[in-house]
């Protein structure tokens, strides 16, 4: 599936971020960067200028949701999925009330995250105004 | 399931050695008690159909379940349930101590008796015991009688079953006293927050730490870097996060805070508030430490990261 995609994993977990990662080299995507947390990311989605973002949202300092809503703010072009073990009611309204593209509920398997691929590339083809 | 508890009921009863149970356990992974007996002793079906299926089995190369449904003796639902049965059932544990001589079939019989009568437990509840049904083990078994800890047992019986499922299928719980003070090579915490408060902490020696930090990576990891500090805690972080959303379902909002690995840690916990369950799993055993009262626990480390990984 190669595709033209620049991707940002943002997730404290260091396993997260490896097997993240593992899985969209499987999916052939053009670019991955990794970030940290909340306040790395935010700086990643204006330097990096990613097509898509994986966001965790439990994370030290800036969570998830909260980077969502600066990046959505700054860059509303970027496609932010929501990745957690946390997929509460809750959780869910806020994400999509600020504008998440989708969301994953962990453990991430590589059909879930295809999937997501499948439908940004399809997306991206399907509007013209995308860059 | 139930295999684990009353196996090391009988260990704790002096019936057979702990090389025996051992032994019973790995046996009872290749034993397979017959489909057709389960179905009769389960009343899902008479013995002559279980003939007829077995008749139609020497014409079609067709495992049991299917033909029984195309036969239109099961549904496909009991045809699930049974293969659940199968796997879970009592009678594989009994099958393996008895094939290898540990004890009679009788004994055997006299012990699950004894150990009905020991936890005082229905017809109905023993039932589900035997078939491996988590949440009656954690409720019947685990002790949860007391109100207080009622609450605990939706928690622990999720993390039996996220055991089984990310770690290993042999896990099983026992329900320890709260010592004041748990002092432990590596611990993990978690803290819930919402309506209920409840700090949630894994502690282990540096062995069961990397051994589920192995299995839950999916690669084998020989020393405790920031990768198995991570898979351990990413493990805790999934078990939590899928109790959020359980809770969730039921109209309860809960979030939690990031993980916190520490070395060399000391965990002082306020006996009323806290719960200190030994998790045993093949590779060895772990203290799952949950208290409601996480301003009480007092955590103290030589070492302390602070940190998630």
């Amino acid at each position: 599936m190669q595709n033209q995609l620049k991707v940002l994993i943002c997730d404290d977990s260091a396993l997260i971020k490896k097997k993240l990662k593992n899985i969209l080299e499987v999916c052939k995507c053009k670019e991955i960067e990794e970030a940290e947390n909340g306040v790395e990311a935010v700086q990643k989605a204006s330097s990096f200028l990613p097509d898509l973002i994986f966001m965790d949202i439990v994370m030290p300092g800036k969570d998830g949701i909260e980077a969502l809503e600066e990046i959505m703010r700054e860059q509303p072009n970027i496609k932010v999925v929501m990745a957690s073990s946390a997929g509460t009611q809750s959780h869910l309204k806020k994400a999509l009330d600020r504008g998440a593209y989708d969301f994953i509920q962990k453990p991430i398997t590589l059909e879930a995250v295809t999937s997501i691929i499948e439908k940004v590339i399809k997306g991206e083809k399907e509007d013209p105004t995308h860059v | 399931m139930f295999s684990q508890y009353f196996g090391h009921y009988l260990l704790n009863k002096e019936m057979i050695t702990s090389e025996q149970l051992k032994a019973a356990l790995e046996l009872q992974k290749t034993t397979h008690v017959k489909f057709g007996v389960i179905a009769v002793d389960e009343g899902l079906l008479t013995t002559a159909q279980v003939e007829a299926v077995h008749e139609r089995q020497k014409q079609q190369d067709k495992r049991f379940g299917e033909i029984a449904v195309e036969l239109g003796f099961l549904s496909n639902e009991q045809v699930e349930y049974m293969l659940n049965v199968q796997k879970n059932n009592h009678l594989l544990l009994a099958q393996a101590i008895v094939d290898q001589n540990y004890m009679t079939m009788d004994a055997f019989s006299k012990a699950l008796n004894d150990y009905k009568r020991m936890y005082s437990l229905s017809d109905e509840s023993f039932e589900a015991i035997k078939n491996g049904d988590i949440d009656a083990i954690v409720k019947n078994i685990i002790h949860l009688a007391e109100t207080e800890k009622q609450e605990y047992a939706q928690y622990l019986s999720l993390f039996v079953k996220n055991m089984i499922r990310f770690i290993d299928e042999q896990a099983y719980i026992e329900l320890n006293p709260v010592t004041s003070e748990l002092k432990v090579d590596w611990l993990v915490t978690q803290e819930i927050k919402g309506e209920e408060l409840l700090l949630t902490a894994i502690a282990a020696d540096e062995k069961i730490f990397l051994e589920i930090a192995s299995i839950y990576a999916e690669e084998e990891l020989t020393e405790i870097d920031e990768l198995a500090k991570a898979s351990v805690s990413e493990f805790l972080n999934l078990h939590n996060g899928i109790y959020l959303v359980n809770m969730s379902n039921y109209g309860i909002e809960l979030d939690m805070e990031p993980q916190i690995v520490q070395q060399n840690a000391i965990l002082s916990l306020d006996k009323d508030e806290s719960m200190n369950i030994t998790v045993h799993t093949s590779k060895g055993h772990f203290q799952l430490v949950l208290s409601k009262l996480p301003k009480h626990v007092v955590f103290s480390s030589a070492n302390q990261e602070n940190q998630a990984v």
